[in-house]
C-alpha cells in the first residue's frame, strides 16, 4: 500500500469508512482492519454491534468501547458469575455518574444476549443484567443446568423478551415458566428444551398469555396430550419442537389438525407413542407444511400416510430416519413433493438404487440427502443423485461400504456447490475418489473416518483444491503421513477442526505442518505414538486459536511438549490428557496457565502423584467446569479441593 | 303478639341461672375426686349432658307425672323433665353396676390380686362419678323450682317450649294415643314426632320477625330469637373426655354410642335384639323434640350464653371442637412441618393430609393447596404471577421457633407458621435477603386461605379476627405494592 493511497483512505470520513467495514465479511478480515490503524480502530469499535468475549479477563473493559453494541454473546465464558457483573454493572454505572455515557450505550441498547453455559450465574446477577439492558429482546441462557425459577423471574423482567432459549435448564419449573410467560407476553420463539420440570400446566399457561408465539420447542418435556390440547390454540405458532415427548400420542397431534392455522413445521422424533395416524391427522390439517420430522416413529411408510405426503405441495424438508420404506414410496416422494429441498433417510431399511434413482428423477431441488447407514446403495443410485440434483449441498454416505471412486467422480463432476459429505466407513474411498472429489473447490466439511485406503496422495488432491476446509476428519485413516499433513496445512488454511486420531504414521514433523493452521480451534490427536514434546510445542506455539485438544495416549509427549502447552494455548478450553507422560509439574503449569480451560479430562496419569492432582486442581478450581478423574484419587485428595470444586459448580466425572 | 312477648328475655335469664347452678355444682367436685387411685375419674365421667341428649322415658308412669307437674307448674319444664330423666337413668345405672360389682365378687375370686384390684378401681371410679351426677343433677332441681315459681303468666318462648313439650306426649304410650283430639287412627309414632318439630319451627318462624337485627351477625345462619331454643351447655370436663358413651358393663369408653351399642352384643344376648340395636332417638318414646342449641361454658366467649352477642352452636360436637379449638392447649403438632399445633386431632389429620404439600402462592398472596388451581388463577388474573420457592424457604427453615411467641397474645399469629421468614432460607445470600425477607413476610403469613386449614372457621372467636382482619388487608397489599414498586424486590423473589 503506497503512502499516497493509505493517505487517501485516511482521509475518507468516518461515514465512508463505515460503509466499506461493513462490507468485511470474516472476522479475520475485521481483525485485519482493526490492526491498521486508530482511526480504523475507532471505525470498528463505533461500528461493531456483535461483541463475543473470549476471555473473562476483558469482559470488564470491553463492553463499554463500542457504544452500539446490540449482541453480547457470553457463551465461551462459562466461569462468569454474579460478582462479575455486579463488577461490570457497577464500573459503568459509577462512569456514566462523570460523564461518561459508555453504561448506558452498550446495557441500554444491548438485544441480545448468550449467557449459554454461564452456570456460574445466579439470580441475583441475571437480575442485574437484565435491569441494565431494558432493550432487551433476545436472550440465551441454555445449557445453564443450574437454571431454576429465581433465575427465570430474574429474566421474567425483561418485558421486550421476544426470543428465549432455556434449554435444559433443569430447575425451571411451571413456576418460573409462569413468571416468564405472565411478563414476557410478546415472546415469539421460546425453547424449552430439556426443561423436565415443566409440566402441561406450564404449557398451558404459556399458550395463553403469549399468543405471538412462533417457535415453541418443548423437546423432552414430560407433558401430555392436554399440552397439545393448548397448543393447538396458538393462531400464529409456525414451527413446533416436540422431539421425544413420550407421554404425548396421535389423540394429541389431532389436536393439532384444527389448530395453529400457521403451522409450517413440526418434529415428533422419537414420540414413542405416536405414529402414522396422528401424523396424517397433523398433515391433513396443514397442507402447506414445510418440514416434516418424523424420524424413529414410523415402523413403515404406510399407503395412507403416503397419500397424505401427496398433498403437501411445499414441504421443504421430511425426514423418515429409522422407518422400513418400500420402492413405491420414492416415486410418490419424487412425483409429488417436487419442492422437496432435504430427506432424511439415515438408517432406514428398504432404501435401493432403484428407489434413490426415483427419488433422484423427482427431487431436483435437492440439497441435502442423508443416507448414512443405508448399506445397499451402490455407485449407480450416487450417480443418479449427481445427475439430477445438481444444487445439492450436503451428502451423508456413512457406511456405504458399496460406495466406490465412482460415485466420487459423479460428484465432483456435477455437484459443484458440494459442501460438506459425510464418507465415513465407506471403505471404497481411496486417493482416486478423493481426487474427483477435490473438484467440488467449495467443499468445506469432508469426513473419511475409517476410510483406510486414502494416503498422503489424497490429501494432497483435496490440499491443492479445496481451500474452503473447514472440517477434515481423519480419523484411523492409518495411511496418512506427514507429508499429507504439509499439503494440506499449504492449501487448507481455513482448517478448523482436524482430527488425526490414530493416524499412527504422524510424527513431529507432521505437526509443524499443522501448526502453520492458525485457524485450527480443535484438533483431536489420540493416539499419535510418534509425536513427541516438539510437535505439541508446535502446535501449542503455532495455533493460536486452539481451544480443544486431546491428546489421549499419545505417550512420547514430554514435559517439553506440556510445558509450551501452558505457556501459549491461552485460548484452550478442552483438554484431554489421559494417558499422558505429563508429570506434577507440568499438569500444574498447564492447569494453572490456561486461564480459559473449563473442561479437563486426567485420567491415568501415570506420572501424577496425588499432590501433583491436588495442586494442579488447587491451581483451576476457581474456573474449571468438568474435570474427569482417576476414581481411586476421591479417597485420596483432600476434601478441602472436592468441596470448593463443587461449590464452584465443577462436575467432577470419577473414572 | 301479647305483652307478654316483653318477658322472654327475663324468662330466659331465670332459665340460665338454674343451668349455671348446676354447672357449677358440678364443677366444684372434681378436686375432691382428684385422688391417685381416681385418676381416670375424669376421663370416665359419664356426663350429665348425655341424659339431654339421648332421654329415654321408659316408664310411662314417670313421664305421666311429670307432665302432671308441668301442667300444675309453670316453670321451664323441659331442663326440668331432663333432669329428672337424667336421673332416672342414672339411678338405672347406678343399679346395674352394683349388680356387677356383686356379680364380680363372686367371679373374681381366683384371679390374680392385681386384675381384680383394676377392676374394682374401675367400677369404683364409674361408682362414684354416677353418684356425683346424681347428686349434682338432684341439686339442680331445686333452684330451678324456686325460681320458676313465683314467675308471670308464660311468655313467648315458654308457649314454644310448652308446645314442644306437651304436644307430642300423646305419643309416649299406647294409652294416651287414644286421648289424641282427632280420635281417628293412630299416626305413626315418627310422624307425630315430626310435626312436633314442624310445630315448634313454625313458632320460631313467627317470632323470628322481630329479632332479626339483634342476631344478624349470626355465622350459622339460623336467627334463632333468644327463648325459642333450648340452651345446654356441657361441662368442661365432659368436653374434654375422650369418650362420651360407656359400657354399664364393663365402664369401656366409646365416642360414639353406635359402638357402644356393638360393643354391647358381646355382654349378652339381650343386647343382640333389633331393638337393643336400634339407635335409640328413633325410639317413639324420645323426649319432645325441642330445637337445642349450646353454650360454650367458657365465660366471655361469644359461644358462651351470658355473652351479650351469644351466638349457640348448634351440637355437641360444634361445641366439643370450639372449646378444644379456642379455650385449650394446642397439644397436637404436626409432624411434618412441627410447625403448625392443633388441639383437635381431626384438624391435625386435615391438616397433614397437606401439610408438606407445596403451598401454592400468588404474587397477590393467595395461596392454593393445588398447583393447577394455582395456574388456573393466574390465567384468569392479568398480571398475577406464582411466587416461588415457597418450598425451598419452607424446607430449610424448619422449626421457626422465633413465631411462637405469637401465640399467646394472638389467635391469628398462632397459626400462621405456613409461610416462615425467606430471609433464612438462602444462606449463600442471606445478607441482602434479610431486610426484604421481613418486608414480604406479611403477605405469607396472612394470605386469607390460611386459615382454611381450621374447618370451622365460623367457631373461632371472631373478636380477634375482627380487629386484625383490616391491618391484615394492608399488610398484603403494601408489600404487594411494595414489590412491585421496587426494583430490589426480586432480591427476594420468593414472594413477589
Amino acid at each position: 500500500m503506497s503512502s499516497r493511497s493509505s493517505k487517501d483512505l485516511l482521509s475518507f470520513t468516518e461515514d465512508l469508512l463505515t460503509r466499506v467495514y461493513e462490507k468485511l465479511g470474516s472476522e479475520s478480515d475485521r481483525k485485519s482492519w482493526r490492526l491498521v490503524c486508530r482511526e480504523f480502530l475507532r471505525v470498528d469499535s463505533l461500528t461493531r454491534n456483535h461483541l463475543r468475549v473470549l476471555r473473562v479477563e476483558f469482559l470488564q473493559s470491553l463492553p463499554g468501547k463500542y457504544p452500539r453494541l446490540q449482541s453480547l454473546d457470553l457463551s465461551v465464558c462459562p466461569c462468569i458469575d454474579d460478582g462479575t457483573f455486579s463488577l461490570l454493572l457497577n464500573r459503568h454505572a459509577s462512569g456514566s455518574e462523570s460523564g461518561s455515557l459508555s453504561w448506558f450505550s452498550w446495557a441500554r441498547g444491548l438485544k441480545r444476549l448468550t449467557l449459554s453455559r454461564a452456570a456460574g450465574l445466579g439470580f441475583m446477577g441475571l437480575e442485574a443484567l437484565v435491569h441494565a439492558c431494558p432493550s432487551l429482546e433476545s436472550v440465551d441462557v441454555s445449557y445453564c443446568c443450574g437454571f431454576g425459577d429465581r433465575e427465570a423471574a430474574a429474566l421474567s423482567n425483561a418485558a421486550r423478551l421476544r426470543v428465549l432459549k432455556m434449554d435444559k435448564c433443569l430447575n425451571v419449573s411451571d413456576v418460573g415458566l409462569a413468571k416468564i410467560v405472565v411478563r414476557c407476553g410478546k415472546l415469539e420463539r421460546l425453547s424449552l428444551k430439556w426443561c423436565m420440570e415443566i409440566s402441561d400446566l406450564g404449557v398451558d399457561l404459556l399458550c395463553k398469555k403469549c399468543l405471538d408465539l412462533k417457535f415453541l420447542d418443548i423437546s423432552y418435556l414430560k407433558v401430555t396430550n392436554e399440552s397439545l390440547r393448548t397448543i393447538a390454540t396458538l393462531q400464529k405458532l409456525e414451527v413446533l419442537a416436540m422431539v421425544g415427548c413420550p407421554l404425548v400420542d396421535d389423540v394429541g397431534l389431532q389436536f393439532l389438525e384444527n389448530g395453529c392455522p400457521l403451522l409450517q413445521g413440526i418434529d415428533v422424533s422419537r414420540c414413542e407413542c405416536v405414529s402414522s395416524s396422528g401424523l396424517i391427522s397433523v398433515i391433513k390439517g396443514h397442507g402447506s407444511l414445510r418440514e416434516l420430522n418424523a424420524s424413529y416413529i414410523l415402523s413403515e411408510l404406510c399407503t395412507t400416510f403416503l397419500h397424505c405426503i401427496k398433498g403437501l405441495k411445499h414441504l421443504e424438508m421430511i425426514r423418515i430416519d429409522g422407518s422400513r420404506i418400500a420402492e413405491p414410496s420414492f416415486s410418490v416422494i419424487s412425483n409429488y413433493c417436487k419442492s422437496l429441498v432435504e430427506i432424511g433417510l439415515c438408517k432406514c431399511v428398504g432404501v435401493t438404487n432403484m428407489g434413490i434413482m426415483q427419488l433422484a428423477s423427482g427431487c431436483i431441488t435437492l440439497r441435502v440427502l442423508n443416507l448414512t447407514c443405508c448399506g445397499s446403495i451402490t455407485d449407480a443410485a450416487i450417480s443418479a443423485i449427481a445427475e439430477s440434483c445438481r444444487n445439492l449441498v450436503c451428502l451423508k454416505l456413512e457406511s456405504c461400504n458399496m460406495i466406490t471412486e465412482k460415485s466420487l467422480y459423479q460428484l465432483g463432476s456435477f455437484c459443484s456447490v458440494l459442501e460438506e459429505i459425510d464418507l465415513t466407513d465407506c471403505c471404497g474411498v481411496n486417493d482416486k475418489g478423493l481426487e474427483y472429489m477435490s473438484n467440488c473447490s467449495g467443499l468445506k466439511c469432508l469426513k473419511l473416518g475409517i476410510c483406510t485406503n486414502v494416503s498422503d496422495k489424497g490429501l494432497f488432491s483435496i490440499g491443492s483444491n479445496c481451500p474452503k476446509i473447514h472440517e477434515l476428519d481423519l480419523y484411523c485413516c492409518s495411511g496418512i503421513g506427514d507429508e499429507g499433513l504439509g499439503a494440506l496445512s499449504m492449501g487448507c488454511k481455513n482448517l478448523m477442526k482436524l482430527n488425526l486420531s490414530y493416524c499412527n504414521e504422524i510424527t513431529d514433523r507432521g505437526m509443524e505442518y499443522i501448526s502453520c493452521l492458525e485457524e485450527l480451534s480443535d484438533l483431536e490427536m489420540r493416539g499419535l505414538e510418534k509425536v513427541t514434546g516438539t510437535g505439541l510445542a508446535a502446535i501449542a506455539a503455532g495455533c493460536k486459536r486452539l481451544a480443544d485438544l486431546d491428546l489421549k495416549h499419545c505417550v512420547k509427549v514430554n514435559d517439553s511438549g506440556f510445558w509450551a502447552l501452558a505457556c501459549y494455548a491461552k485460548n484452550l478450553r478442552q483438554i484431554n490428557l489421559s494417558y499422558c507422560p505429563i508429570s506434577d509439574m507440568a499438569l500444574c503449569l498447564v492447569m494453572g496457565n490456561l486461564t480459559r480451560l473449563q473442561d479437563a479430562k486426567l485420567v491415568h496419569l501415570s506420572n501424577v502423584s496425588v499432590d501433583g492432582f491436588e495442586l494442579a486442581l488447587r491451581a483451576c478450581s476457581f474456573r474449571i467446569k468438568k474435570v474427569k478423574l482417576f476414581a481411586p484419587l476421591r479417597f485420596l485428595l483432600s476434601s478441602e479441593i472436592l468441596e470448593n470444586l463443587h461449590a464452584r459448580g465443577c462436575k467432577i466425572r470419577w473414572d | 303478639m301479647d305483652p307478654n312477648n316483653r318477658l322472654s328475655g327475663n324468662e330466659l335469664r331465670n332459665s340460665i341461672p338454674n343451668q349455671t347452678a348446676f354447672s357449677h355444682f358440678n364443677t366444684q367436685h372434681p378436686q375432691k375426686w382428684e385422688d391417685p387411685s381416681l385418676i381416670d375419674y375424669s376421663t370416665r365421667i359419664e356426663p350429665p349432658f348425655q341424659g339431654f341428649n339421648q332421654v329415654k322415658i321408659s316408664q310411662d308412669g314417670l313421664g305421666n307425672e311429670m307432665r302432671s307437674t308441668y301442667k300444675i307448674q309453670d316453670w321451664d319444664p323441659s331442663a326440668m323433665l331432663n333432669n329428672l330423666s337424667f336421673l332416672e337413668q342414672k339411678i338405672h345405672q347406678l343399679q346395674e353396676l352394683v349388680h356387677l360389682i356383686v356379680g364380680r365378687r363372686m367371679q373374681v375370686l381366683g384371679r390374680p390380686d392385681e386384675f381384680v384390684t383394676q377392676q374394682q378401681q374401675l367400677l369404683n371410679a364409674d361408682l362414684t362419678s354416677i353418684i356425683v351426677q346424681l347428686i349434682s343433677t338432684a341439686g339442680s332441681l331445686l333452684p330451678s323450682v324456686k325460681s320458676t315459681l313465683p314467675a308471670a303468666p308464660p311468655s313467648v318462648g315458654q308457649f314454644g317450649q310448652l308446645g314442644g313439650a306437651v304436644f307430642p306426649l300423646p305419643g309416649l304410650n299406647g294409652g294416651v294415643q287414644l286421648q289424641n283430639t282427632n280420635g281417628s287412627k293412630v299416626p305413626d309414632q315418627p310422624n307425630q314426632s315430626d310435626i312436633s318439630a314442624n310445630c315448634v319451627t313454625e313458632q320460631n318462624l313467627n317470632i323470628e320477625e322481630h329479632d332479626l337485627k339483634e342476631e344478624e351477625d349470626a355465622d350459622e345462619g339460623e336467627n334463632l330469637p333468644p327463648g325459642t331454643y333450648e340452651i345446654l351447655q356441657p361441662e368442661k370436663e365432659e368436653i374434654l373426655a375422650p369418650h362420651t358413651h360407656f359400657c354399664t358393663i364393663c365402664g369401656k369408653g366409646f365416642k360414639r354410642d353406635a359402638n357402644l351399642r356393638m360393643h354391647m352384643r358381646g355382654h349378652g344376648d339381650e343386647y343382640k335384639t333389633p331393638a337393643a340395636l336400634a339407635k335409640p332417638h328413633k325410639e317413639p318414646s324420645s323426649e319432645p323434640t325441642l330445637i337445642k342449641r349450646y353454650s360454650c361454658p367458657y365465660s366471655g366467649c361469644k359461644r358462651n350464653k351470658d355473652h351479650k352477642k351469644f351466638q349457640p352452636l348448634k351440637t355437641i360436637l360444634c361445641v366439643k371442637n370450639h372449646y378444644k379449638r379456642t379455650h385449650c392447649d394446642k397439644s397436637y403438632t404436626c409432624s411434618r412441618c412441627n410447625t403448625k399445633r392443633f388441639s383437635v386431632i381431626a384438624d391435625l389429620k386435615t391438616h397433614e393430609k397437606h401439610c408438606g404439600k407445596d403451598k401454592w402462592l400468588c404474587s397477590c398472596g393467595t395461596t392454593f393447596s393445588r398447583k393447577d388451581k394455582l395456574f388456573g388463577h393466574i390465567t384468569l388474573f392479568q398480571g398475577h404471577t406464582p411466587a416461588i420457592s415457597v418450598e425451598e424457604s419452607k424446607a430449610l427453615v424448619g422449626p421457626s421457633d422465633q413465631k411462637e411467641g405469637n401465640q399467646g397474645t394472638n389467635k391469628a399469629g398462632s397459626m400462621n407458621f405456613n409461610f416462615p421468614p425467606n430471609a433464612t432460607s438462602d444462606s449463600g445470600i442471606q445478607s441482602i435477603m434479610d431486610v426484604k425477607g421481613n418486608t414480604d413476610d406479611p403477605a405469607g403469613i396472612f394470605s386469607p386461605l390460611n386459615f382454611d386449614n381450621f374447618g370451622g372457621f365460623g367457631e373461632f372467636p371472631r373478636p380477634p379476627f375482627d380487629d386484625s382482619e383490616s391491618s391484615f388487608a394492608f399488610l398484603l397489599s403494601g408489600s404487594y405494592n411494595y414489590s412491585q414498586k421496587n426494583e430490589a424486590d426480586d432480591n427476594s423473589n420468593n414472594l413477589a
